[in-house]
């Protein structure tokens, strides 16, 4: 049987136990055809209101918090060169590094690239659904890592803010780098993107965009790790 | 006109739409990817709000005694036969 451990596994489980008692509720009034008394009342009620509410309830929250892991991003193949570096514990990309993060760990797309505003995670989910548009209408026909699709590139530049929740610019051995020291106030500002000299290949080296081939070393070379 | 049978016929559906409505709230619980949890939140949902909506008019329909005439002159006029 398998183990609830996460609040992500109980939110299933109890969705999918309501949803057992509502069709067992629905599958008997359509089989039976009971008259509509008040017993029957009270348990269509149940059938059709109380627990496919339940359902709904935590089968969002279930879902929304599934979107945040990073196997989500990678059900679209064209994000495997990404998710697949990511998760890769030889890696040293900035990315597989930051996933190797427990502050980031299987949420490390979402904590990076999720809109860093009041509203951001509504924004970010809107953001997801114009993916969907888009793996719909340009790439479901790609290769298994999205060959022969456009490049994939962000709606809007990176923002410092991603970096800087974490990297704050006051940490003694970050000052000591005298190129981050240099232009403390430009990185502050957002005149000078983390992004410029920390992005491309240095992020996500297996990207199309950035010059990869969509495969790891072992896959690219035909060499075992 | 609004009978029994209607309403009757209104509990149906909406049982049947919310099985539906279920059946894809299940599947994106399941089998999470990007576009069953797409239609298990939208079409699901509507599926489900609909379906209790229906249930619930006629429910209203069924306190208010619509067809109880109906079926009452039914039955009389059986009973004179």
């Amino acid at each position: 049987m398998p183990q609830i451990n996460t609040l992500e596994q109980l939110l299933k489980a109890t969705a999918l136990v309501a949803a057992a008692i509502a069709v067992l509720i629905l599958a008997w009034y359509l089989v039976r055809r009971p008259p509509l008394n008040r017993t029957t009342k009270v348990l269509l009620l149940f059938g059709l209101g109380v627990m496919p509410i339940g359902v709904a309830l935590t089968g969002n929250i279930a879902g929304f918090e599934y979107t945040l892991k990073r196997p989500f991003c990678g059900s679209c193949h064209v994000m495997l060169p990404y998710t697949e570096d990511a998760a890769d514990p030889a890696s040293t990309s900035l990315a597989a590094i930051h996933s190797r993060n427990h502050a980031f760990g299987e949420e490390s797309c979402y904590t990076c690239h999720a809109d860093y505003q009041m509203f951001g995670a509504m924004t970010t989910k809107l953001n997801g659904l114009k993916h969907l548009y888009f793996y719909v209408t340009e790439y479901a026909n790609t290769g298994p890592y999205g060959e022969g699709g456009p490049k994939i590139h962000m709606y809007k530049a990176f923002q410092n803010g991603m970096c800087t929740r974490c990297h704050s610019t006051t940490a003694p051995r970050w000052l000591a780098n005298e190129e981050h020291s240099g232009m403390i106030e430009e990185i502050r500002s957002g005149d000078a993107k983390c992004v410029d000299c920390h992005g491309g290949e240095k992020v996500h080296p297996r990207a199309f965009a950035h010059g990869g081939n969509g495969r790891g070393p072992a896959a690219s070379t035909g060499k075992g790790e | 006109m609004i009978s029994k049978f209607t309403i009757r016929r209104l509990v149906l559906v909406s049982a049947v739409l919310s099985l539906v409505s279920l059946a894809l709230m299940i599947a994106g619980i399941v089998f999470p990817n990007p576009f069953l949890l797409v239609a298990a939140m939208s079409l699901g949902q509507l599926f489900g709000t609909t379906s209790l909506a229906l249930y619930l008019l006629a429910i209203a329909l069924d306190l208010q005694g619509v067809g109880e005439h109906e079926e009452l002159g039914g039955r009389l006029g059986g009973g004179q036969q």
